[in-house]
């Protein structure tokens, strides 16, 4: 005996969305040349990456990488000899290429995380004159060609550049030979035994032509979702009375989490790749070689299989960071719909 | 979020931050490009520039990357229309597919075409194998050449010149700017308004050309520039594929590192500010053209 | 144009929305589809239209007794107003409306001065003459309303189908435009069939309407008798606030708020008068709202006219009697589906 509101909408109403009006025919077309396109420049040049690796076996895969032992037993003439020499130093060269690879994107991404948190916390949550002007800059370095990238550091950097005078004179020790030297000569147990003189043309120039090539991903991946979210959840944490570094850490960290892993695997993937800018600080000397220079070395010496190895990790790396792009949006969707 | 009156903290500390790595990072290495250039006097600026090798170098680096623009604009399109509005097996699959080549480095990309695509290759010899094939098929049977040889340079067009081989590796480098910018606008579209206009009595073609085509323009124009910008700065997998001999197959960002071995540090700065130049403007035209035409969809 | 559905049936996957739907619509009639979400109006207003198709083995849809069922949407000769509007964005008033007729074939394609003729009336028919060249996103809710009908209108339409018509406008331009729409039906008789869940706008507007619930039309009549004569309780419940005031039989009585009459002094003619105590009272303008706590602790809404409750001058807390001055019983059973 009460009185009842009407109007209750019984559960279950189905949004009725048409499905697509073309033929039948004319889809299946469209499908058709969507597969060749795909399998033509895409799917074939993937699977060739590969192909061509292991095109002489698992063995000649790995040999690129571990080059074999010789038989301390075995007599060997004199050109056997300079084969296994030789295949011993390009495998320590890719190697070198390897490790010099890892450390630069190992430096690069801290910085740019700071960088990109920084840039998207200011460019989304407040308003200023300028801001506009901001986010353009942000994003030039994508539409600067990666040669014009390295090329502007050449001229700042080097001999004859406008900091040269610095630049070249400048002492800073190499990350690779820290060692432990113990107590007995100094206060500090770790040392470098060798350090590098001037910029350009050594790893610390690879380093920072390729933060220069990366660093908008990891703002770019920030700002749309916190400039979505908004101050409010961030007004209110403060005023609940939590600091300023709290609110970051509890409030915007945890919100922005997927967004900025995205943002780090765009950055590594890049840095892993990045060609152009890379290859203009090098000088082409070996030892700056990160693994795309290696590729192009290989196969200016024909070495078409070892060149193929090299690229074979970088795109497995490629593909990984694919399935972590579909893993991650998967994951937010899901978190989006809870 | 307008005017949040500046409640939250941290202002100064990211605006600052972020200003001083801009600055050493961009500004600053950018404004020594410019100065090194201005540097030049104005006939030898004009004599680097209008140089025939760095102007062929132009031309290759400007033509190819508008044949693989202009291609994948059309192809884009298509992809991008068929990966949101029809389902078929391995659809997920082909869609993830289209990010690769955001993933995959540059020059792993210039490798894997140049091994497939040249004369040599596997795909770039499919076409002479088979002229060549059916040609031995009919000779063998006594009917003589079936196919001219000239045929061949037709037939073998789309990859395996050296124009040809720099525009698919650019094709493949550029592919998901116009897809990715497409798609969205596409899944957000609402069928609606293809509802509302059959309802009108328009047709399929009228449909496509009168209401939806418009509502993608700005997204499908920026995709084109987007692809186009990029390729004009691609190098890494072009000079794998271009055999890179100088005033013929020699795009403009490798004359830059020419140079740049050369020690013609001015003459390299000079082509840079030129190539950087394009790529602004074009995406500032770009900018202009797209926001001209969605200057109806925002609210008065 | 007179419009006949017959036996429409209407299934998305396991669902069904539309079960065994008989209509039949006079020609010039103003015909509205009421009902709560999910009983399938706009899906069977969709069906009509073309947009949708009934499931296989309906019935026939016919116009003027042709069977248009298997008529493409574009050529049923329907004036559809959407829900959403589905104004083309990048296009002018103007050009929205001239939509239809640039997309006949050539032949039937009128020239470029009739298209300004046709699409200038049009455009003085809805008052926006002055708004040709604005853009839908420079216009208000009820004008991009007005413009999507024009827009419908434009083909000349045999008959014009409206998808929740006013359901995104505020109220003040709802009202406005219901009365617009009455008027506009009163000029260009063209037959309408419009969805709407709202009862007021449906009892007002039309001529008569057909009261939907769980994909089936409960009941189709004119808007006094289904309010009056309501077919089942579906229907009754549908169209307003109630009590449910049981009797000593154990069998419920329903009475709509403002049938129930209060009073101060018991009255030897109202034997079956109830006692209780006023709650609330709450002041809606013309219509007061009167919340009654009943002795045996139920809550019965009351609806006075402001006169009356002048009249009465009822406190807070006071002690009346109430009675129902008419109440709703003995409906037919609701036929299991």
């Amino acid at each position: 005996m009460a009185g009842v509101l009407a109007s209750k909408a019984p559960p279950g109403a189905i949004a009725a969305r048409p499905a697509a009006t073309e033929s039948a025919l004319g889809r299946r077309i469209l499908i058709g040349i969507t597969v060749a396109f795909l399998t033509l420049f895409i799917l074939i040049p993937l699977i060739n990456v590969f192909h061509q690796a292991f095109a002489k076996g698992l063995d000649g895969y790995l040999a690129v990488f571990f080059p074999p032992e010789p038989d301390p037993n075995a007599v060997l003439n004199y050109s056997q000899k300079r084969r296994l020499a030789e295949a011993a130093t390009q495998a320590t060269r890719t190697w070198h290429s390897i490790g010099l690879t890892v450390a630069v994107a190992s430096i690069v991404i801290p910085l740019n995380v700071i960088f990109g948190l920084a840039a998207a916390w200011a460019t989304t949550k407040f308003e200023f004159r300028g801001r506009t002007l901001l986010t353009v800059l942000i994003d030039l370095p994508f539409s600067v060609s990666p040669v014009v990238a390295g090329l502007v550091f050449v001229l700042l950097l080097g001999r004859n550049g406008i900091f040269g005078d610095w630049a070249t004179q400048l002492v800073w020790p190499d990350i690779f030979s820290l060692r432990w030297v113990g107590f007995g000569e100094s206060f500090w147990p770790l040392a470098f035994e060798r350090t590098h003189t001037g910029i350009i043309f050594t790893p610390l120039a690879i380093v920072i032509a390729t933060i220069f090539v990366t660093f908008p991903f990891v703002a770019r991946s920030l700002a749309p979702l916190m400039a979505n979210l908004g101050p409010d959840e961030e007004t209110a944490a403060l005023s609940l009375g939590a600091s300023g570094w709290r609110t970051f850490f509890k409030i915007t960290l945890p919100n922005v989490k997927w967004a900025l892993l995205y943002g780090v695997i765009l950055t590594l993937t890049r840095a892993f790749g990045e060609f152009g800018a890379v290859s203009v600080v090098s000088g082409h000397i070996d030892v700056n070689d990160t693994m795309p220079l290696r590729i192009e070395k290989l196969w200016n010496e024909y070495n078409n299989q070892a060149a193929f190895s090299v690229a074979s990790v970088l795109t497995f790396l490629a593909l990984v960071s694919l399935v972590a792009k579909i893993a991650i949006e998967w994951k937010t969707t899901n978190e989006a719909k809870r | 979020m307008a005017d949040s009156s500046r409640v939250l903290p941290g202002f100064s500390l990211s605006l600052g931050y972020t200003i001083f790595y801009l600055s050493a990072l961009v500004l600053i290495p950018l404004g020594a490009l410019v100065l090194k250039t201005a540097q030049i006097s104005p006939d030898e600026l004009w004599k680097i520039i209008t140089d025939p090798i760095v102007v062929s170098a132009y031309k290759l680096t400007f033509s190819a990357s508008f044949y693989a623009a202009a291609i994948n604009a059309v192809f884009g399109l298509i992809l991008a229309w068929t990966l949101v509005r029809y389902s078929f097996p391995g659809r997920r699959f082909f869609d993830a597919l289209i990010d690769f080549p955001f993933a995959l480095p540059t020059a792993v990309a210039g490798l894997t075409y140049a091994n497939l695509y040249l004369k040599d290759g596997w795909i770039g010899g499919l076409g002479p194998n088979i002229v060549g094939g059916v040609n031995w098929l009919s000779s063998s049977l006594g009917g003589g050449q079936l196919i001219s040889t000239t045929a061949l340079d037709w037939l073998t067009f789309p990859f395996t010149g050296q124009t040809s081989g720099i525009v698919a590796v650019l094709i493949f480098v550029s592919l998901p700017f116009v897809v990715r910018s497409i798609q969205p606008v596409l899944q957000e579209w609402d069928p609606e308004f293809e509802t509302a206009a059959r309802s009108l009595g328009a047709d399929r073609f009228t449909i496509f050309r009168r209401v939806i085509f418009p509502e993608i323009f700005p997204a499908w124009f920026s995709g084109f520039g987007a692809a186009f910008a990029r390729s004009i700065g691609e190098y890494g997998s072009v000079i794998f594929i271009a055999a890179n001999i100088p005033g013929k197959s020699q795009i403009a960002p490798l004359q830059i590192v020419t140079k740049l071995d050369d020690f013609q540090y001015a003459a390299a700065s000079a082509i840079g500010v030129v190539l950087l130049i394009v790529s602004l403007l074009l995406l500032f035209v770009i900018n202009s053209i797209e926001r001209f035409s969605r200057r109806h969809e925002r609210a008065a | 144009m007179t419009i006949e559905v017959q036996n429409i049936n209407k299934s998305y996957g396991a669902v069904k929305v539309l079960s065994n739907v008989d209509l039949r619509i006079n020609s010039g009639e103003l015909v509205s589809l009421l009902g709560p979400s999910g009983s399938g109006k706009t899906t069977l207003l969709r069906v009509i239209a073309g947009i949708e198709q009934a499931d296989p083995g309906s019935g026939p849809i016919s116009f003027d007794g042709m069977d248009v069922s298997g008529v493409d949407l574009g050529r049923r000769g329907i004036g559809f107003v959407f829900q959403s509007y589905a104004l083309f964005k990048h296009l002018s008033v103007f050009e929205n409306v001239a939509f239809g007729l640039r997309a006949k074939p050539r032949r039937e394609r009128p020239n470029e001065q009739q298209i300004k003729e046709k699409v200038g009336s049009l455009l003085d028919l809805i008052q926006l003459g002055a708004f040709a060249g604005r853009y839908p996103s420079q216009l208000s809710g009820g004008q991009r309303q007005r413009v999507a009908l024009a827009r419908a209108l434009a083909v000349e339409p045999r008959v014009l189908l409206l998808d929740e018509p006013f359901g995104a406008l505020d109220a003040t331009v709802r009202r406005e435009l219901r009365s617009w729409l009455r008027h506009l039906h009163g000029t260009i008789h063209v037959t309408t069939i419009f969805v709407t869940h709202d009862q007021e706008e449906a009892l007002e507007v039309s001529d008569r309407v057909a009261v939907m619930g769980k994909g089936r039309i409960e009941q189709f009549a004119s808007p006094q008798e289904v309010y009056e004569k309501p077919a089942n309780e579906f229907v009754f419940k549908f169209l307003g606030n109630y009590n449910v005031f049981h009797g000593r039989s154990g069998a419920g009585a329903f009475v709509r708020p403002h049938d129930i009459a209060i009073f101060r002094t018991e009255d030897g003619e109202r034997p079956d008068a109830q006692r209780g105590v006023v709650w609330h009272i709450g002041f809606g303008g013309p219509v007061v709202k009167i919340e009654l706590q009943s002795d045996d602790r139920n809550r019965i809404d009351v609806e006075l006219t402001a006169q009356a409750y002048r009249d009465l001058n009822l406190k807070r807390g006071e002690k009346v009697w109430f009675a129902a001055r008419r109440a709703h019983s003995d409906f037919p059973p609701e036929y299991a589906i």
